[in-house]
């Protein structure tokens, strides 16, 4: 009896102390300020130092601005980025805006998270946005981010000098002529080529060159069935698994693929980097002479056909939790920093080293109007030539990426290309199983 | 040996009940009633003592794993109604090939990792017990140097160290003609170059509890031996080990374990890669989490959950496998 009571006893202190604990965790009103203002909590992810800046540059502008809203900057690295998000929403502490990814609005406009910002912002603010690039960030006449940039995901970066010097007068246009030039560059400790060698890597850098081969993803229509196994991809696989077994490019990831350290250290000739290389290569005065001798292409196609996309129009946007309980403090933000006046972006866009790309019309006018914008030698190849026929990145779960990428990654290393692509074939259809993808996919 | 049978306080109750029982023949009742309060009084001075713990415990750990089981039975999502899927998961996750195979490099790792650790940490412990104390001071705070390392730190100045183009292990493979290898990116080499960091960062700690056991058996047992005729081999073999069996035993279930876990280094030095080669079940789980949608993170929950029956199993069959004595005692 005495044991028993113990037992009670011992619970119930472990049952109060526990509801003490659980206590603190309530959830209560708007956030606001000492000084009665609304608290914005704006989370960035960590990019160039120079966007670091702008942003903080600008959250201070805005805040001084009006004395209504007052936005909380937290800029938060790259790696830890998610996790820390997911920790967020799940203690029901997620920021109220935040930088999310072209791919990943439609996951998490389909999962609930974010708000629609036509409900919160004006309308013209929507008709400035490109159409190619508002079909990103629609769902169901919805917009659920706003763009800040775009930016293709692969572009063609050539060393000039390495390329005179072995007597090479253009840039390769098709997959043959890539091999057979990367084989000519390649001599000593410089390879010929650079490109994306690791899966999470590869996931999303060869979006543009999946869309190349094949004209398609390997989930495709309405996600019903996987496509990883459409033969085209058997080129795309040897295409990788050539540059890397016949060591034309470096044999270890010592830099992930949106990082052009490779290119600008000067150990390869060629290299697939994504346009914000650009910035990368013009920040660092210790790679002057790499500076001073390159030019960039398009990313050949298979079979030489320049219209055929080779990149994905990656890209940042900013979006608004559902969850947020100053929503329209938090839009009003948004409006200010990225959808009202387009000089705060051409500023944006000249730190960047014309880089990065408009994602809205007026900004683009006004960079038409800039003189240091229009004398740039890389804009005008990258926009007309690459940013044209690029394609938006897929908004269905990274394990499809990830799947088709370690079948490539696989490949890469010399392995069965056929059994590699079976293997993703299966995993993607576990995952249209599991994940319940099929006919879901936004559009059909 | 410091594991002697403890006397529970069941036992010391019952010793105290029968030599106070003696004098107080004459009145039963008086007897009991003594019997009971005393029983009593140390079970409840018992309970409390332990209260502290049982508390925290309940909180920190019980309550989350209950409530984290009852959890792995919805499709959870922070923004909208979980959905009960029942056992859909577990079913999910075992189904899933990349959880087997991460299992599957949790156990190669751990297959490089604990036999070479032990290994050397017991022929470093056998040395430091040879030599004087100084010298022995000496050689513990050196062995256990890497211990304090950061095993993030250790991973990047490892990543260094393996480079192809100007690594110090090619480097010195160089002079034999070897390499360069790029070990990080090979996926036959890229376990076993991150064992390398995993056992250097373990020996240390485990050179020093294995050095301990030893300190706690009689010099007189070898004394024995030694005029005996024992040689150095039977000396280990037939005192050593066999009194230590019990400290070997915690060293091989916590290192398997420590093992079986590994995190870090995997995420620093490869991502799980080349070809998923290092994608231990930690971080297999870890990259599961990291998707935005439902399906993520209730896989993620409910592969920790089975990774944790995972681990108790193979905990358990080192137990068996391995008897402990209870009561070995140098």
């Amino acid at each position: 009896m005495h044991k028993r009571n113990s037992r009670l006893a011992l619970t119930a202190v472990a049952v109060a102390t526990a509801s003490a604990l659980l206590a603190g965790c309530s959830s209560g009103t708007a956030p606001t300020t000492a000084d009665g203002k609304q608290k914005v909590i704006f989370w960035q992810q960590k990019f160039e130092d120079y966007q670091q800046a702008w942003f903080k540059k600008n959250v201070e502008a805005f805040n001084k601005s009006q004395d209504q809203v007052e936005v909380e900057y937290v800029v938060v690295p790259a790696d830890t980025w998610d996790q820390k998000l997911k920790a967020a929403q799940a203690a029901g502490k997620a920021p109220d805006v935040k930088t999310t990814n072209y791919g990943n609005v439609k996951p998490m406009q389909a999962n609930g998270q974010l708000a629609d910002l036509t409900q919160l912002m004006d309308a013209e603010d929507f008709d400035d946005i490109k159409p190619n690039v508002k079909e990103f960030v629609t769902v169901d006449g919805g917009v659920y981010g706003y763009p800040l940039l775009v930016e293709p995901s692969t572009v063609l970066f050539y060393r000039t000098d390495l390329f005179e010097k072995a007597g090479i007068d253009a840039p390769p246009t098709s997959w043959d002529e890539l091999i057979e030039d990367a084989r000519k560059l390649t001599s000593g400790k410089v390879k010929g080529m650079n490109i994306a060698q690791t899966a999470p890597d590869l996931g999303w850098s060869s979006w543009g060159l999946q869309y190349n081969v094949a004209g398609d993803l390997p989930l495709r229509g309405d996600w019903s069935e996987a496509s990883a196994t459409d033969p085209a991809y058997k080129e795309l696989a040897e295409f990788y698994q050539t540059l890397y077994t016949e060591k034309l490019m470096p044999q270890e990831a010592t830099y992930g693929y949106a990082d052009c350290s490779f290119f600008g250290e000067g150990s390869v000739a060629m290299s697939a980097c994504g346009s914000w290389a650009l910035g990368q290569l013009a920040g660092n005065p210790d790679w002057k002479n790499v500076n001073e001798n390159f030019a960039v292409a398009p990313f050949p196609s298979y079979d030489g056909d320049p219209t055929r996309p080779t990149a994905t129009l990656g890209g940042w946007t900013l979006t608004i939790d559902s969850k947020s309980k100053v929503a329209e403090g938090a839009a009003e933000f948004v409006d200010y920093l990225v959808a009202d006046d387009p000089q705060r972006m051409v500023e944006f866009f000249a730190a960047s080293g014309f880089s990065k790309y408009a994602a809205r019309a007026s900004v683009d006018e006004a960079l038409a109007a800039d003189e240091e914008a229009s004398s740039n030698p890389y804009m005008k190849i990258i926009s007309e030539q690459i940013v044209a026929h690029a394609k938006g990145e897929p908004a269905y779960p990274w394990d499809v990426s990830l799947a088709f990428a370690t079948a490539i990654e696989k490949s890469m290393r010399g392995g069965d290309i056929d059994a590699s692509l079976k293997e993703a074939q299966d995993a993607i259809a576990g995952v249209i199983e599991k994940q319940k993808l099929a006919g879901t996919a936004p559009g059909n | 040996m410091t594991m002697s049978p403890q006397l529970t306080t069941h036992g010391a109750t019952q010793r105290i009940v029968l030599e106070s029982g003696e004098p107080e023949r004459k009145g039963r009742r008086r007897r009991e009633k003594v019997k009971v309060a005393r029983h009593l009084m140390d079970n409840r001075t018992a309970y409390l003592m332990i209260a502290p713990m049982v508390i925290l415990l309940g909180i920190f750990v019980f309550w989350p794993l209950v409530y984290s089981f009852y959890l792995s039975t919805f499709e959870i999502s922070f923004y909208t109604d979980p959905e009960f899927v029942g056992l859909q998961f577990y079913r999910y996750v075992l189904e899933d090939p990349k959880f087997w195979h991460a299992i599957w490099i949790g156990a190669q790792y751990a297959i490089y990792v604990v036999p070479i650790m032990l290994v050397i940490a017991f022929l470093i412990a056998s040395f430091i017990r040879t030599v004087g104390i100084k010298l022995a001071g000496l050689l513990k705070t050196t062995v256990y140097i890497p211990t304090v390392v950061s095993a993030v730190v250790a991973s990047i100045i490892f990543v260094f160290m393996y480079r192809s183009d100007g690594g110090i292990v090619n480097w010195l493979l160089s002079f034999v003609g070897l390499g360069p290898y790029a070990f990080l990116s090979n996926p036959d080499l890229a376990l076993p170059a991150i064992s390398v960091p995993g056992i250097w960062l373990a020996f240390g700690i485990t050179t020093l509890i294995m050095l301990a056991g030893m300190y706690d058996i009689p010099e007189s047992y070898y004394e024995a031996a030694q005029l005996e005729g024992a040689n150095y081999f039977q000396r280990t073999f037939y005192i050593t080990i066999p009194l230590m069996k019990n400290v070997l035993l915690y060293l091989l279930v916590t290192a398997t374990i420590g093992a079986l876990q590994q995190f870090e280094l995997p995420l620093i030095m490869t991502g799980g890669g080349p070809t998923n080669a290092t994608m231990t079940p930690n971080l297999f789980i870890f990259n599961t989490f990291k998707d935005p949608t439902p399906y993520a993170t209730s896989f993620s929950l409910t592969a920790a959950l089975i990774l944790f029956f995972v681990l108790g199993t193979v905990s358990v069959l080192i137990f068996k496998l391995i008897n402990s004595d209870k009561a070995i005692d140098g």
